[in-house]
């Protein structure tokens, strides 16, 4: 089997985009393909996380489609779509294609349009975003997407007793780090009491809580061992790619606070790489909501099940603390275009991998882990880079 | 209470039996695991051979949260809680919760909401 290995990365700022999907994505492909140091004839397929652009902006069939604008129609493409884990999936399939031998060289990336500019109002992008809950017994009563963390994370509280305040450390800590990070869409800190003091979206969960809708796009290029020695760019390898599901609709789930999905997902990607939670210098994980961070720490095998609430408060999961989680800010502070958010994981670890990450640089890394989930914890995906591997 | 139960139960007899003030639900023959969301088969073992069970209206709050900001088609300030049922095969439903129980507290089947479609509401 074939090594896997990003050899390239780009991104957009993430934030507020007035540009179509093809041109807003052109820019990351581009800089992941100038940083891979490969041209369009090298690419030999390509990978697309898009979730919503048929609901938000009535545009589908997009892979061909923006292939075509950056110079590569004629190579497979295919689109995935698996709620907020889309464009890791995109990329789990890459590297899978890459080790069997089936491709050298492909091209992964993500983009999303998920702000005003779409045409949407909050109302009907929250509806949007609830289309990942069931149909049939979650929409009709009216359950928002807060709505679903904030019935896992009540759980998590009534449980173990995990506290706002312990909430609210988490969005305090990762707009710290994105203050850090000049692609961020927040570059200001808050405090625990402007968290509280936010209004509700979704109890537990004040607006501070949430991540905000965002327009963006990520892309890295994945190539085998041979080619990347060929090339000049600075490569990291994929060592471990887990990816599990679990029951929907929410009410069927065994745990609601265990987010099982992630547990498995996890333990297939330390057994792929051969480590354990001990061995992770660097973690970027899906903080959609505030305790949706708690839960995977925990789920992640960071924190004893129950310990993850005070972890950002005791400053453990901050840059310098014992496990640094969300150097870029998260998807809280760095923002959240869905289809883009999996691969933007993989390009912050990438740049820490390297050394590139400038002020919120966690030192000497040599292993990262991405955590990235869709829909109800219904899908999550871990991955897992490597320096030495 | 009817007789007989729909077999297989459809998302249409189960709103209809919500109308009729009843939850239907399903256990699997195989594995014992109920669902108050009908399916195929069992997500528990795969088992096609589930029957449909007519399920208890009362339960305890599960678990809850209140919805300020709302999806289209709603109107934000209301609660949604996912009630157990406290069947042997665990089964559990989200439902509209209209009254200011917190987990654990005891809940009842006492309305359907409709909006979109037939929801229970419990309080």
């Amino acid at each position: 089997m074939h090594q896997a290995r990003i050899v390239g990365v780009g991104m957009t700022n993430f934030g507020v985009h007035d540009r179509p999907l093809p041109e807003l994505f052109s820019s990351a492909a581009f800089d992941a393909m100038d940083d891979a140091g490969v041209d369009a004839p090298a690419i030999e397929s390509f990978y697309l996380g898009n979730a919503m652009g048929g609901q938000t902006e009535r545009d589908t069939h997009l892979a061909p489609t923006l292939a075509s604008h950056i110079g590569l129609a004629g190579i497979p493409c295919q689109r995935y779509e698996d709620a907020c884990a889309t464009s890791s999936n995109a990329f789990k399939h890459a590297v899978r294609a890459v080790e069997a031998g089936q491709h050298d060289i492909v091209l992964v990336g993500g983009v999303e349009r998920c702000t005003p500019t779409t045409g949407l109002d909050t109302p009907e992008m929250t509806s949007v975003f609830a289309s990942a809950s069931h149909r049939q017994y979650e929409q009709p009563t009216g359950l928002s997407f807060p709505g679903v963390f904030g019935l896992l994370t009540t759980r998590h509280m009534h449980e173990y007793g995990t506290t706002e305040e312990d909430l609210a450390a988490v969005a305090v800590k990762n707009h710290r780090h994105g203050t850090y990070n000049p692609r961020a869409q927040f570059g200001s800190e808050t405090t625990v009491e402007e968290v509280l003091e936010s209004p509700i979206v979704a109890s537990p969960f004040h607006l501070f809580d949430c991540c905000p809708f965002s327009d963006g796009a990520a892309a890295v290029v994945v190539a085998n061992e041979e080619a990347a020695a060929d090339l000049s760019s600075e490569s990291v390898a994929v060592s471990g790619v887990g990816h599990a599901t679990d029951t929907i609709p929410l009410a069927d789930k065994a745990d609601f606070t265990a987010t099982q999905s992630a547990r498995d997902a996890a333990d297939q990607a330390y057994e792929q790489a051969g480590v354990g939670p001990d061995d992770v210098d660097v973690v970027e994980l899906h903080d959609c909501f505030t305790g949706a961070e708690v839960l995977a720490i925990e789920a992640l095998g960071f924190f004893e099940d129950g310990e993850g609430g005070p972890a950002a408060a005791n400053g453990e999961t901050a840059l310098g603390g014992r496990i640094p989680v969300n150097p870029s800010g998260g998807l809280k502070a760095k923002g959240h275009p869905i289809g883009a958010t999996g691969v933007a994981q993989l390009v912050e670890l990438t740049e820490h991998l390297r050394g590139e990450a400038g002020e919120r640089q966690v030192e000497g890394a040599r292993r990262g882990l991405a955590h990235n989930l869709g829909g109800d914890a219904g899908t999550t995906i871990v991955s897992i880079l490597e320096v030495d591997a | 209470m009817s007789d007989t139960l729909p077999d297989p139960l459809t998302h249409a007899e189960w709103t209809a039996a919500l109308r009729d003030g009843r939850l239907l639900g399903q256990r699997c023959g195989a594995c014992g695991n109920e669902t108050a969301a009908p399916k195929a088969a069992c997500n528990e073992c795969g088992s096609r051979e589930i029957e449909t069970v007519e399920l208890p209206t009362e339960g305890t709050v599960y678990t809850e949260t209140t919805i300020a900001v709302a999806p289209a088609a709603f109107e934000g300030g209301y609660r949604v809680a996912v009630i157990d049922l406290g069947t042997e095969g665990n089964a559990r439903v989200t439902a509209r919760l209209e009254s200011d129980a917190d987990i654990g507290d005891a809940v009842a089947f006492s309305d359907v909401l409709e909006v979109d479609e037939p929801v229970p509401v419990f309080g």
